[in-house]
């Protein structure tokens, strides 16, 4: 009973942290055109919005945040992550975001304490 | 004694960040961007800087995270934020270039607690 409950609050949920991220960048960026002289301050925004609501869960976890925003001029681009954890406690989130001028990639670590 | 082994209480990020760089180096030095085997390169680079830094120190759950971007003209911003132990976490990030291409790795330690 009592461990059944802590169970629920103390994994990584994906869907729930996808979600706090969308509302995130929507916030930020949604919206605007690529401008170098504010991106800067986008990236900014974007971490430190969803790391404040992630902390708000109030669940037992270390987070890493990160986020690229990159200019739409036909360049490739590629990331990778790997990772060395606890493989039944610890999650990762990554949401890709889109507009006519700009893409948004963010990603979202949790590790349990 | 115990207090004496303070090293493995913080995160060593200039080693960490030589190791990235003999990863990167290795893996992509020569090559030019190219968009089928760009997906390799990442791959690589992640799991080889991995698994140097897993040999050099056990007590840290790591994460790596890479880029890799053509050079294009276009522009690139990244930003990263924490919650965790400023006192026995850490991070660093590696820049490199070449002619062709940006390839921009990022490390985060988060300590085990024992």
């Amino acid at each position: 009973m009592d461990e059944f409950q802590t169970g629920e609050e103390t994994a990584f949920v994906v869907d729930e942290v996808s979600t706090i991220i969308k509302e995130s960048v929507e916030g930020a960026i949604g919206g605007n055109a690529y401008q170098h002289s504010r991106v800067n301050q986008w990236t900014t925004n974007i971490v430190e919005q969803s790391l404040s609501q992630l902390s708000k869960l109030g669940k037992p976890f270390k987070y890493i945040v990160t986020c690229v925003i990159m200019q739409k001029n036909g360049a490739g681009l590629q990331t990778a992550s790997s990772c060395f954890w606890d493989n039944t406690t610890d999650g990762s989130c990554t949401v890709r975001w889109e507009n006519k001028s700009m893409y948004c990639i963010v990603s979202v670590f949790g590790l349990a304490i | 004694m115990e207090e004496f082994s303070g090293e493995e209480g913080s995160f060593n990020s200039e080693e960490a960040s030589n190791s990235v760089k003999e990863c990167i180096q290795s893996i992509i030095g020569e090559e030019s961007y190219r968009q089928d085997t760009v997906n390799q390169w990442t791959a690589k680079i992640v799991e080889q800087a991995l698994t140097l830094l897993v040999k050099q120190t056990k007590s840290y759950k790591y994460i790596v995270n890479c880029a890799v971007m053509q050079k294009s003209g276009a522009g690139l911003h990244t930003a990263n934020s924490c919650y965790w132990d400023t006192v026995t976490d850490g991070s660093c990030t590696v820049k490199w270039e070449n002619r062709t291409m940006y390839c921009v790795v990022s490390v985060f330690a988060v300590a085990l607690t024992p």
